[in-house]
């Protein structure tokens, strides 16, 4: 009898939350670490012409890519062009997710299902949808022209990117945001209102900084998934436009040199890494 | 109880041979080639009547969008592989030997190898050459009223910002590199191709895309873009269904090759079928079979006495003292260094 309410105290210190956590740990190791640490392994062979492997210990690939002014500029230029993409996704998606925050009813879950609906497209029928719309003979581009403006050209090259990936980013943004407005409640920004606080200064002094927690947790969902992109970019940069991604799938599908895809896939790894860390901070400023 | 044990034995022996018998019948071969219209075509014209001449086997195909994939599979299945042959690109076909992937390609294997063209064989690559393709100019004939002859009408600038290029390391891109050297003064490709990077640079300002999407073909159909580059055999396909639209063109100064090999992978689990199907690939009578389906030249030297003028009219095999001699193999020990300075020089130039 005494047996009985000893197991229950034995979950209590642990053991139930082990036997919980095991499935998804173990999912995990087989699934993502060990591939992980087997292309960490492969970053170190060598690459033999034609797409042959020496299974070797050597740092040529790490050496390489550090002394190559031409990789360096490739992950300068991953990092920026998924900064301002996702500097502009939130800056576009903001009033969308405050104004969504704001309504109620089934008006608000229409517009809700409405934001989500891209989602429920794959992004190459959407990124063939902004090719057919962004071309030279397009509608933009036509528009422009009818106006007498230059009409600059929009698609395969770095602005097409640009636009393609802004959109397809917005949902993710917008949704994450939205989880982040928690603590943003219409009675703070009514009690400022009364207290004589003009809109704009409501919106910098309350608004926005109860805010921080979603634009935070948006930019870095949509940063990560800017740099680890390739689809969009190799359909919309017209091959001008050299990013991490779409170098991985080169070197790994095309060149067959998978000592250096491994090498640059732990590479964009490392630049998760660094963005996770600056999302901590971030957190824990606010906290 | 004597007939009833019998009467068992005489059962179970029936039921032995009936289940040897199935697995007789069984016998499945995987094959794997390019998904897409190579599958289309390729199984129409050797696989199903391969099928029919050999009740006994059944040839699986199993389609993959490239060759790279191809080699991932195989060495993915390296110490138990399901799949028993590969067709796939000379270059990454010797990377597969080199890590001993494929079986040793000779006359146990098929008959034919002795009645290849000399362009089919490469050292150093257990598999043999089943299919020849080439470079060919693509146009699209609304927006490209007269046939170009010449590779020079992709610098024509009343073509700017409509060009389509698959760019290295591509190796459409590497065959036009060549291709341009040579017809910039270059005299041997492997030591350099600075001549055809020149003539490059200057053709990459009127670049429309150096990544056509889905492929170079659809978008000079519709329109999108005027003229580009790219492989024959699917051109000719693709121009049949494009009602004219798609233009396709081999040069007046010739043009390279691509070549597809068969192998046999080792230890594959129905080797002596698989060997079969390959001495079948290689025979005169699938080679001209492929060729009229779509317009791959035939590596089988007394294939083409069985095709069409009409099919071969469409294949580089009526051109063959015009084309640049390839050696794929040589190509792979600069192909780094080409897509080097096209990456630094040429591509930068057409932003």
């Amino acid at each position: 009898m005494s047996a009985a309410p000893a197991l229950p105290r034995a979950w209590r210190d642990g053991q139930l939350a082990v036997l919980l956590l095991l499935p998804i740990a173990l999912i995990n190791a087989i699934g993502f670490i060990l591939p992980v640490l087997n292309l960490a392994r492969y970053s170190f062979n060598r690459s033999r012409i034609g797409g042959g492997i020496e299974q070797v210990f050597t740092w040529e690939n790490w050496a390489g890519l550090l002394s190559d002014p031409f990789y360096l500029e490739l992950v300068l230029n991953s990092v920026w062009i998924s900064l301002a993409i996702t500097l502009t996704t939130l800056v576009v998606s903001y009033p969308i997710a405050l104004y969504l925050h704001r309504a109620s009813g089934s008006w608000r879950t229409f517009l809700t299902v409405l934001v989500i609906s891209p989602l429920l497209t794959s992004a190459v029928v959407r990124t063939y949808g902004w090719i057919a719309i962004l071309t030279d003979d397009g509608p933009v581009v036509s528009a422009i022209k009818a106006l007498g403006l230059p009409a600059p050209s929009l698609m395969f090259n770095i602005k097409g990117v640009f636009i393609g990936l802004t959109e397809i980013l917005m949902p993710y943004m917008i949704l994450a945001l939205m989880a982040g407005f928690g603590r943003l409640d219409p009675r703070v920004e009514e009690a400022a209102r009364t207290l004589g606080a003009t809109p704009a200064r409501t919106f910098r002094k309350v608004i926005l900084p109860l805010t921080l927690p979603g634009i935070a947790l948006g930019c870095l969902l949509c940063f990560v998934l800017a740099v680890s992109s390739f689809i969009t970019p190799k359909l919309m940069g017209g091959g001008r436009v050299f990013l991490l991604a779409t170098e991985i799938y080169d070197q790994a599908i095309v060149t067959l040199n998978w000592p250096l895809a491994s090498t640059l896939s732990i590479l964009v790894l490392i630049v998760f890494g660094a963005a996770l860390w600056a999302y901590s901070a971030v957190l824990r400023r606010l906290d | 109880m004597t007939a009833m044990k019998n009467a068992t034995r005489a059962g179970l022996a029936a039921l032995a041979m009936a289940l040897a018998t199935s697995v007789a019948m069984a016998d499945t071969v995987v094959l794997t080639a390019y998904s897409g219209i190579f599958q289309e075509n390729y199984v129409k014209a050797v696989v199903e009547p391969f099928m029919k001449a050999n009740p006994d086997i059944t040839v699986e195909f199993y389609g993959m969008p490239n060759s790279a994939q191809m080699l991932g599979t195989l060495r993915a299945q390296a110490s138990a592989p399901q799949i028993d042959i590969a067709i796939m690109d000379v270059s990454v076909a010797k990377a597969a030997t080199d890590e001993g992937i494929f079986a040793p390609m000779d006359e146990t294997v098929t008959k034919h190898l002795a009645d290849l063209y000399p362009q089919a064989r490469y050292e150093g690559v257990n598999a043999a050459g089943v299919t020849f393709d080439n470079l060919v100019l693509l146009y699209n004939t609304d927006k490209v009223q007269q046939a170009p002859t010449s590779w020079n009408a992709l610098w024509d600038a009343q073509y700017a910002k409509q060009v389509s290029i698959p760019a290295v390391p591509d190796i459409q891109g590497t065959t036009l590199t060549i291709i341009t050297d040579k017809m910039a003064g270059g005299t041997n490709y492997i030591e350099s191709v600075e001549a055809g990077l020149k003539r490059l640079e200057e053709l990459a300002p009127l670049v429309q895309t150096w990544e056509p999407r889905p492929d170079v073909y659809q978008p000079i159909s519709s329109g999108t873009a005027a003229i580009g580059i790219g492989w024959n055999a699917r051109a000719q396909v693709y121009a049949d269904l494009s009602d004219g639209k798609l233009g396709v063109v081999l040069p007046e100064e010739g043009s390279g090759f691509q070549i597809n090999v068969i192998g046999l992978v080792k230890g594959g689990p129905a080797s002596e079928s698989a060997r079969k199907f390959i001495d079948y690939a290689l025979s005169p009578e699938a080679q001209a079979a492929f060729t009229e389906q779509m317009f791959y030249a035939p590596t089988n030297a007394k294939a083409a006495a069985l095709i069409s003028e009409k099919a071969l009219q469409r294949t580089a095999a009526g051109a063959m003292d015009r084309m640049i001699d390839i050696n794929w193999l040589e190509v792979a020990k600069v192909r780094d260094a080409i897509t080097e300075q096209w990456r630094r020089r040429v591509i930068p130039l057409s932003r």
